[in-house]
């Protein structure tokens, strides 16, 4: 029965990312269609990422001894500054799991 | 390698994930196809503790498929890139797919020529084998490890994407998306929808492009950096 469930899982996340880019499926995108595409990523890390942050176990968390939230901001200030993928989550993780430690 | 960073920010996910299987009661042989098959982080977590609960097939499916949709999104931003490609690259590029090579493959010249194809598939590959393997480490070690799940392993995924996105926010328009997207993910989160990524993503892309629009109507007067 899991096994079961497991290849009709592994169909389901296949098809999710393959339909769109099969060549066969009827569809032609327009230039507009493009444009509003490209804001895809950002919009879709970010509605990953904001809610990890701030809702604590279905509350919105903004208090000051919330590590993630203390952690989060410097993550964004370190990115804003380096750009660099390493520099931010080095700092940060090292950041989050002292408060974790010591909060 | 930019993927390198990646790979080991799944560290924990990776290891939850393996470790969560063998404790809802998978075998090892169950728990080790399920990165190698459905290759999800957060969809593989979800669908773990349903199967462990006992929850009906359609409940696992149906949220697999939440979970999962916002890669429609992702195909589609590719795609015409890539249905240009002969199968074999199709196929392997399209399962490879994940948030994080999605991420990296924003630039227009991604998956244009064979170096950048082959650059593809070996960044997608590298973070398939990762994931599995961090998910091995979880099947054998999970059970002699305190319990992960109350570690904060989630903040590594923020955290990831933090640094992927916060670089890649140089107009207007994009810092209107990644504000309207996350002050619509609070709230959907808040009120507990099963669609709140989904349907916060597009509201961040539908501002994004109407800021988009709303510049180029009223000409460039300031296309300054942000950052």
């Amino acid at each position: 029965m899991t096994l079961m469930t497991i290849l009709l899982m592994a169909l389901i996340t296949f098809s999710t990312r393959y339909l769109f880019i099969h060549p066969s499926i009827p569809l032609k995108l327009g230039s507009k269609v493009i444009s509003f595409l490209n804001f895809s990523a950002p919009a879709v890390l970010t509605a990953i990422w904001v809610p990890i942050i701030f809702v604590r176990e279905g509350q919105l968390s903004l208090s000051l001894t919330n590590p993630y939230l203390i952690a989060a901001t410097l993550a964004v200030i370190v990115a804003a500054k380096t750009k660099s993928i390493y520099f931010t989550l080095f700092s940060s993780m090292t950041v989050f799991v002292a408060l974790q430690l010591f909060l | 390698m930019d993927m390198m960073p990646l790979n080991l920010a799944v560290i924990p996910w990776g290891i939850l994930c393996g470790s969560l299987a063998i404790q809802k009661g998978f075998s090892v042989f169950e728990a080790l196809l399920m990165p190698l098959l459905v290759f999800a982080g957060s969809a593989q977590l979800v669908a773990t503790e349903l199967i462990g609960g006992n929850a009906p097939l359609a409940t696992i499916l149906f949220t697999t498929f939440i979970i999962s949709s916002r890669h429609f999104l992702y195909g589609l931003a590719l795609r015409d890139k890539m249905k240009v490609l002969p199968g074999k690259w199709r196929y392997s590029l399209g399962f490879l797919l994940t948030d994080e090579l999605f991420a990296l493959s924003a630039s227009r010249k991604a998956f244009k020529g064979r170096v950048r194809l082959l650059y593809a598939l070996a960044s997608g590959g590298s973070f398939y084998l990762c994931w599995l393997m961090w998910n091995v480490v979880g099947i054998f070690a999970g059970s002699f490890l305190p319990d992960l799940t109350t570690l904060g392993l989630d903040f590594a995924i923020a955290v990831t994407f933090i640094a992927l996105v916060i670089p890649s926010i140089k107009s207007i328009p994009v810092l209107v998306t990644v504000i309207i997207a996350g002050v619509c993910s609070i709230a959907f989160k808040l009120l507990n929808w099963e669609l709140d990524l989904v349907i916060s993503s597009l509201l961040g892309m539908s501002a994004g492009y109407i800021t988009l629009q709303f510049q180029q109507a009223n000409k460039p007067l300031y296309k300054g950096e942000v950052t």
